[in-house]
């Protein structure tokens, strides 16, 4: 069967996207694969079509608990049924059912600190693991910004499960985080994928204002002129909130989104967005995994973000239908302060590193209760153990300075006064010939290409719960 | 009940007794002996563990607003309601926190989820993202859907009819209703957060999270009475059989099997402390206790009727007038249904 019949019995779809084929070729013909592909080009289909090939079960590596489950219910959603996730919140009991039916999943999801775990290392070698999967792989970099230390831990794995293939899936790799997948997973001559990392319907926007009053004036009055659906990157929980708030106020549908909210509520809030009963979503960065719509128009950052690389991501995420989508960068003077504060938040603290060190393996438990962050908790449990406590409380020292220069590249694209698009393109090593017609502020953009907002008045009818349950579950003659 | 009405009417109940912080623990449902106990002295049973999620910044943003409206005397480690506050009403409400102890939570997940199904699939819509993403709820629901013939058309209409007429039932004004049909997503319509949701009946995110537990309460309530098969069939396993928490439950199966209090503590490894609030919580759950290997009916006549002079539920405030009793026994008195004594 060739590949196109093997993708429409398969899921339906009648064609790859680019990059999908030549990944999917390089894997079923038995090589190790590291596939660059830009946000919401289909990585995960690199994986789910050969295992429909490949005798054995496909193991994925997944740095987040949430990104986890969003896989797997994309999975599900897809038709899949004999999938599962491993990661170390699960109950024991449930624990112990997955062990025992382990060789009868196609697709077993894992963190990586459970990959690590010698009695589930013994459990992985009592099956064949045809494909082993590195998903979002630039997190093996300890300079990146999304660091997991045991990413660096997955190669040691590797020959006890007698060497299966090696998949690494990333969306943004530099030249130096693609050597270092290389390196730390341990494969030797890969076959390298990398997509083109521009996105030629994206426009890139940098507007500059004197004060953050300013710039909150400046959105109010664009996103009432422009249709979205579109999201504001807001940098912090609270500004979220007031981003949000005054959108509100300006009669549009908008909401806020971040990771304080209960977990129902972001939910409501993603199925608002994706159902088109919310235009605008203010947001952190917690906005973006989980959510799959095409035809998001502009994402608006209204703080500079903390890296090239972050931003990227971001931005990716509108304009996937390749319909022309606007990225808009909001920059008032002394921005970089308030980020390099936000970078130094993300980072371990002294308190964090001590209490870790105080608990020992009790803490794990300081997660759970909220004590801990979770990213917090790999990275200095990871380091203690290399460095211990001093040695980490250097680590943590050098990777401040490290992501201060990041933010010092992303300041590079704000006042380098030059193209934008190729700014971009050679942080990643890359350029292009063939530049669009609306490319960036720099070279001018044409905004008439933006739909202009459609006024519409949907008067809410659903004001008694009865209309609420018809609406929801409706009765012919009821 | 908004929750500033709450918070007042728990304050009524243990005012001068328990510190201002005390009604947190309750309405958070903290599993500490004094806690417990508490809510069996003062009859706190339908505001334990209401939200479980109650964070103490916004429960100190009430007492604040107490002491700024002059409900609440400022400066005093027990609640000190003023003669103000005293005269407020507050509404009745239909919340049964003991009974039900956070299990509505999982009922409305059950719902949410059973609810999304059938929008989609009598929409003719296959694939859709669950509004519930716990492996544990998701199979649980897929089993449930299975058992009661989902597809079929008359199931939908059942389940449609049980619906209304259980919720119709259900104590709560129309708008509290509402609020709960609000947090429910079907084909083409999502939930609403709460903060949305409280937007638009003009109250807050909290009174609206504690007006929807009500519902919830109630609409168990009505469910149990009337016994609609699919709902019932929904509420499994969600109505505590026993109101005693586990290692109360082992403690009782001890004593009943001929052990004394000191060896329970010794086979348990636990300190008799400990094992006597579970004594306590027995005492005050279980109608059929038997009190008197700790405590001769003579103490208890006595301690009931100081308690009551008095007006007091503080220990030492009885400790003074019979020091001879000793404080497991003044709490075991305490903890007695009034009608066993």
């Amino acid at each position: 069967m060739n590949l196109d019949d093997l993708l429409f019995t398969t899921y339906g779809f009648a064609s790859f996207r680019p990059g999908q084929r030549e990944v999917i070729e390089a894997v079923l013909e038995g090589q190790d694969v590291i596939a660059l592909l830009p946000t919401g080009m289909g990585k995960s289909l690199c994986y789910q079509l050969p295992a429909h090939q490949l005798r054995g079960s496909v193991v994925i590596v997944s740095p987040l608990l949430s990104l986890m489950q969003d896989q797997v219910s994309q999975l599900k959603k897809m038709g899949e049924k004999s999938v599962v996730a491993i990661n170390s919140f699960m109950k024991s009991e449930d624990k112990a059912k997955v062990w025992k039916h382990l060789s009868s999943y196609r697709f077993i999801f894992i963190s990586p600190e459970m990959l690590t775990q010698d009695f589930v290392k013994r459990q992985l070698q009592r099956i064949q693991v045809s494909l082993l999967v590195a998903d979002e792989a630039h997190c093996i970099s300890q300079w990146g910004f999304d660091f997991r230390p045991d990413y660096l831990r997955i190669a040691e794995v590797i020959p006890l499960l007698g060497h299966p293939q090696v998949l690494a899936l990333t969306a943004t790799a530099t030249p130096k985080v693609t050597s270092e997948i290389k390196k730390y997973l341990a494969i030797e001559n890969p076959f390298v994928y990398q997509h083109p990392m521009d996105r030629p319907n994206i426009s890139y926007d940098v507007r500059k204002f004197k004060t953050q009053d300013e710039k909150t004036d400046w959105l109010v009055d664009f996103v009432t002129n422009f249709e979205g659906p579109g999201i504001v990157y807001a940098g912090t929980r609270k500004k979220s909130e007031h981003l949000a708030a005054l959108l509100t106020e300006a009669g549009l549908a908008a909401s806020y989104y971040h990771g304080g909210m209960e977990h129902q509520d972001r939910i409501f809030v993603q199925q608002q967005f994706q159902n088109g009963e919310l235009q605008w979503v203010c947001s952190t960065n917690a906005f973006g995994m989980g959510v799959h719509i095409a035809n998001i128009r502009h994402v608006i950052h209204f703080q500079m973000p903390t890296s090239v690389e972050g931003y990227v991501q971001e931005v990716g995420r509108a304009g996937r239908d390749g319909e022309p989508a606007l990225a808009t960068l909001l920059y008032a003077d002394g921005d970089e302060a308030l980020v390099e504060s936000l970078l130094i938040d993300e980072l371990p603290t002294e308190h964090e590193i001590y209490t870790v060190h105080k608990n020992g393996i009790q803490a794990s438990s300081l997660v759970e209760q909220g004590i801990i962050r979770e990213t917090a908790f790999r990275v200095i449990s990871y380091w203690l153990n290399q460095l211990g406590v001093e040695g980490t409380l250097q680590q943590i020292g050098k990777m401040q300075s490290e992501k201060l220069k990041q933010a010092a590249k992303m300041r590079g694209l704000i006042v380098g006064g030059r193209c934008i698009r190729d700014y971009l393109l050679e942080c990643f090593n890359q350029q292009t010939d063939r530049k669009p017609a609306n490319c960036c502020s720099f070279e001018g953009v044409d905004y008439t290409v933006y739909r202009k907002r459609i006024l519409k008045t949907t008067p809410d009818t659903l004001t008694s719960w009865e209309a609420r349950i018809q609406a929801l579950m409706p009765m012919k003659n009821g | 009940m908004l929750f500033d009405e709450l918070v007042l009417t728990i304050m009524k109940a243990v005012n001068h007794q328990r510190t201002v912080s005390s009604p947190f623990h309750l309405i958070k449902g903290k599993k500490s002996g004094q806690t417990l106990q508490d809510i069996g002295y003062f009859h706190l049973y339908p505001y334990f563990s209401v939200l479980p999620r109650l964070e103490k910044a916004a429960y100190d943003q009430t007492v604040q607003r107490f002491y700024e409206q002059g409900l609440l005397v400022e400066g005093e480690e027990n609640i000190h309601l003023t003669a103000k506050a005293m005269a407020l009403q507050t509404p009745v409400p239909l919340l049964n926190g003991w009974k039900y102890r956070g299990n509505e939570a999982v009922f409305f997940q059950r719902l949410s989820l059973v609810i999304q199904t059938f929008s989609h699939v009598s929409q003719g819509i296959r694939i859709f993202d669950p509004v519930q993403t716990a492996e544990d709820i998701q199979s649980w629901v897929k089993s449930y859907l299975r058992a009661i013939r989902f597809r079929e058309p008359s199931v939908y209409a059942d389940f449609n009819a049980e619906l209304i007429t259980t919720f119709k039932a259900i104590q709560a004004t129309d708008q509290q209703k509402l609020m709960l049909m609000q947090r429910l997503s079907g084909y083409g319509l999502s939930g609403m957060t709460w903060k949305q949701i409280a937007g638009v009946h003009g109250i807050q995110p909290i009174d609206a999270q504690l007006q929807t537990v009500e519902v919830l309460h109630g609409w168990l309530e009505v469910i149990e009475q009337q016994r609609p098969p699919l709902l019932s069939l929904l509420a499994e396993g969600l109505v505590q059989q026993s109101a005693l928490t586990e290692t109360a439950k082992r403690t009782k199966s001890l004593f009943e099997n001929g052990h004394s209090l000191e060896e329970i503590a010794a086979i348990r490894r636990l300190k008799t402390s400990t094992i006597e609030d579970h004594f306590v919580e027995l005492a005050m759950n279980e109608p059929a206790f038997d009190h008197s290997s700790f405590l001769t009916n003579e103490i208890l006549k006595e301690i009931v009727a100081v308690s009551k002079a008095q007006k007091t539920k503080r220990l030492r405030d009885i400790k003074q007038k019979i020091p001879q009793a000793s404080y497991f026994q003044i709490r075991l008195a305490l903890a007695i249904k009034e009608e066993q004594q």
